[in-house]
């Protein structure tokens, strides 16, 4: 017995070894929690060092970039020029928005949205080390009243929701992430469906409708819907850029560009209580309900 | 000599770690991100026996899977076969310390790229290859630059070179 396991010692042991990794690997696919639990007290012991290399990276990337900026002023200044243009047009469309929307709704509603939200600002210290999960980590966490499950917003629009936290830090879970899932819906048409990341590398998201002729138009604005489970209703998401017919012409997806530069994230607000049935203020995106 | 101990492993690994997800993502835009335990675990295996360079790499990745909090062994089984096989070709080729780390990483990550891609298809990530591999050239040069220079710094030496510092000389004179 004992000469026949000496002998065949190294095929047991890949076999052992590749039992082992496949089990850890389909039981950690199915229970994320508390991998991310692990995970989340790892980044809590590294985070002083994160956020003084997070600070150092800011000092010497903004020298750098000040140096930079000479040689690239005079480009930089026809794009802005551009840019601004497009912002203006966009803000226009925003307002006329805004008016259509509160004409709707009436003036009622929005006295309900400019309700007092609860918000705590923490600052992005550092990222997952996977490229394939989005999720950051932020430098508050249970001492400062944040749960999982609570929605993490930027004036800009919605950028994700709390998935583990720790007393000084909370990992969390961006829309871009491929297990993120979001309840939303078009502010035009109001087709509901389901907003998730669509790959690792894009900055875009799926918009995944429910309905058969959802009635989708290309540069119609997203937000959250009222049947989302973590997400206050009426968080700006972003804009549908295209609309494609899957599954045979059975069922209608949309690209949306997110309102969030992704790139940019460094302070961030969780909402730690809204008054239940209201739309965020209108500055942070909201006010479509 | 501090660079053939499991510990220093670990501290390298963290540092790794920290930089890629604290400073790099400063540096690079979300899903360019570099990985920084791939030219780590490749360096280490140049001057290591296969086992001891499954090790490196098992340790590294399973390092950054804890990390990750997500699919744990994903990284490990990559970088642990990564750093076997990176120490079993250093037995059969000329090594030198710039040329053949960066190419040595830039072949480990055209081959992690697609492996990964293939175990997260399995496990309920199914990431279309088109996108996958966008980032792969900005990777590609990333590891074949950082790595010999990672070499560089740290000062990677052949174990028989650090057991017997003068043994060529001896040789030579001897002959």
């Amino acid at each position: 017995m004992g000469g026949f396991l000496y002998r065949w010692r190294r095929p047991i042991i890949v076999v052992l070894v590749v039992m082992v990794v496949s089990l850890s690997l389909s039981v950690t696919a199915r229970v994320r929690g508390k991998a991310v639990a692990l995970s989340n007290v790892l980044t809590t012991v590294v985070s002083p060092a994160s956020s003084t290399l997070q600070y150092l990276g800011q000092k010497v990337g903004a020298g750098v970039a000040t140096v930079g900026q000479l040689f690239s002023l005079e480009q930089q200044n026809r794009e802005l020029k551009q840019q601004l243009l497009l912002y203006n047009s966009m803000k226009l469309e925003l307002t006329e928005l805004i008016q259509e929307n509160s004409q709707l709704r009436g003036l009622l509603a929005l006295k309900e949205d400019a309700k007092p939200w609860k918000l705590v600002a923490a600052s992005v210290i550092s990222r997952n080390p996977d490229s394939w999960f989005q999720t950051v980590v932020i430098n508050r966490g249970s001492s400062s009243g944040i749960k999982p499950g609570m929605a993490v917003i930027v004036p800009q629009g919605v950028v994700g929701r709390v998935i583990a936290t720790t007393p000084i830090s909370a990992t969390v879970m961006l829309i871009l992430d491929p297990s993120s899932g979001v309840g939303a819906e078009d502010v035009r048409s109001q087709s509901a469906g389901i907003v998730m990341g669509t790959n690792p590398i894009s900055d875009q998201l799926t918009f995944q409708l429910f309905s058969h002729h959802p009635n989708v138009l290309p540069g119609d604005a997203v937000v959250t819907s009222s049947y989302s489970e973590y997400y206050p209703a009426g968080l700006l998401i972003g804009q549908v850029t295209r609309v494609t017919r899957t599954g045979y012409g059975l069922t209608e997806t949309a690209t949306v560009t997110p309102s969030v530069n992704f790139n940019q994230l460094e302070t961030v607000m969780v909402v730690l209580s809204h008054p239940s049935g209201t739309s965020i203020p209108p500055i942070y995106g909201g006010g479509a309900h | 000599m501090w660079q053939f101990r499991i510990i220093s492993w670990l501290i390298l690994d963290l540092l790794a770690l920290l930089i890629q997800t604290a400073l790099l993502p400063q540096i690079f835009p979300v899903g360019y991100v570099p990985d920084l335990i791939l030219p780590l675990t490749v360096i280490i295996a140049l001057y290591e026996t296969p086992r001891r360079g499954l090790l490196a790499g098992l340790v590294g990745g399973l390092m950054q899977d804890v990390w990750a909090g997500r699919l744990w062994g994903l990284n490990a089984v990559t970088y642990a076969l990564l750093g076997y096989a990176v120490a079993h070709l250093e037995s059969k080729i000329v090594r030198d310390n710039v040329f053949v780390p960066g190419l040595v990483a830039g072949l480990a990550q055209l081959l992690v790229t697609p492996f990964q891609w293939v175990i997260l298809r399995i496990f309920g990530f199914p990431f279309s290859w088109s996108s996958f591999v966008a980032p792969l050239p900005v990777w590609l040069l990333f590891s074949m630059l950082v790595t010999p220079a990672i070499g560089g710094l740290l000062r990677f030496k052949p174990r028989h070179e650090v057991e017997n510092p003068y043994g060529r000389t001896r040789m030579t004179t001897w002959r």
